[in-house]
């Protein structure tokens, strides 16, 4: 696998953390379901997947960025592991709406330990590293729209936590905007 | 609050790792981590409302 191919896929793993992160909001403001603490912290981790990828698109692929996304997947699986334990005794209807049968955590669950999979895969390409006097190539255009587009999601995620949580601890099982509650 | 502060630190990790120097980069990613699991534990005594 070459550098250029590499560099990639990173970018189209930055559009599917995208998608993600996009998908978490359409639940959240379409479906009017206000995402729990250990929801929020799977989302954290979702976004804190993008660092790796970030980071190989700007600095060329290293063994040391893709280990730095495998933690934050496998500290993501570890929280989404603990929601799907908490919901998981017989007649639990679980926490929020279930999407293809699955409820945002398993789904959360699923998609972390494929991330481990894929990062672990990557990992098999010894000729991506390449030797360190390389000179740094420009990222291509849509790697750097891809870094943007999961900086903004991660950005709204500031403004819609505030308005969810207000400026106290986030509610167990929230049900409205604390912020908007209090405006009105 | 907790989760507004753990996404502007993951915000400003991005920005640091797109435009700014990579030792401070991954000295961040590394707070944000630690943060992460932090709050992970503090809410891991959360109450539940279980539905059965």
């Amino acid at each position: 696998m070459t550098r250029s191919l590499a560099v990639t896929l990173n970018a189209l793993s930055l559009y599917a953390v995208a998608l993600v992160l996009t998908a978490a909001f359409a639940a959240q403001l379409l479906l009017h379901e206000l995402p729990c603490p250990l929801c929020l912290l799977q989302r954290t981790q979702f976004a804190v997947l993008a660092v790796g990828p970030i980071l190989n698109i700007r600095f060329g692929p290293r063994p040391s960025h893709y280990a730095l996304s495998l933690l934050a997947a496998v500290a993501g699986a570890a929280f989404s592991t603990r929601q799907v334990l908490l919901h998981i005794m017989p007649g639990d209807a679980g926490y929020g709406t279930a999407l293809f049968g699955y409820h945002y955590y398993t789904l959360a669950l699923i998609g972390f330990v494929a991330a481990i999979i894929l990062l672990a895969a990557m990992l098999l390409f010894d000729r991506q590293f390449g030797p360190d006097g390389e000179p740094a190539v420009a990222p291509p255009a849509f790697a750097a729209v891809a870094v943007w587009l999961v900086i903004g999601l991660t950005a709204l995620n500031v403004t819609s936590t505030l308005l969810e949580c207000g400026f106290g601890a986030c509610a167990e099982d929230p049900v409205v905007y604390e912020l908007l509650k209090r405006g009105g | 609050m907790e989760f507004t502060a753990l996404f502007l630190a993951v915000t400003t990790v991005m920005l640091v790792v797109w435009r700014g120097p990579r030792s401070l980069a991954l000295t961040l990613f590394a707070v944000v981590l630690i943060a992460s699991v932090a709050t992970y534990l503090h809410h891991a005594t959360d109450t539940l409302k279980l539905s059965f």
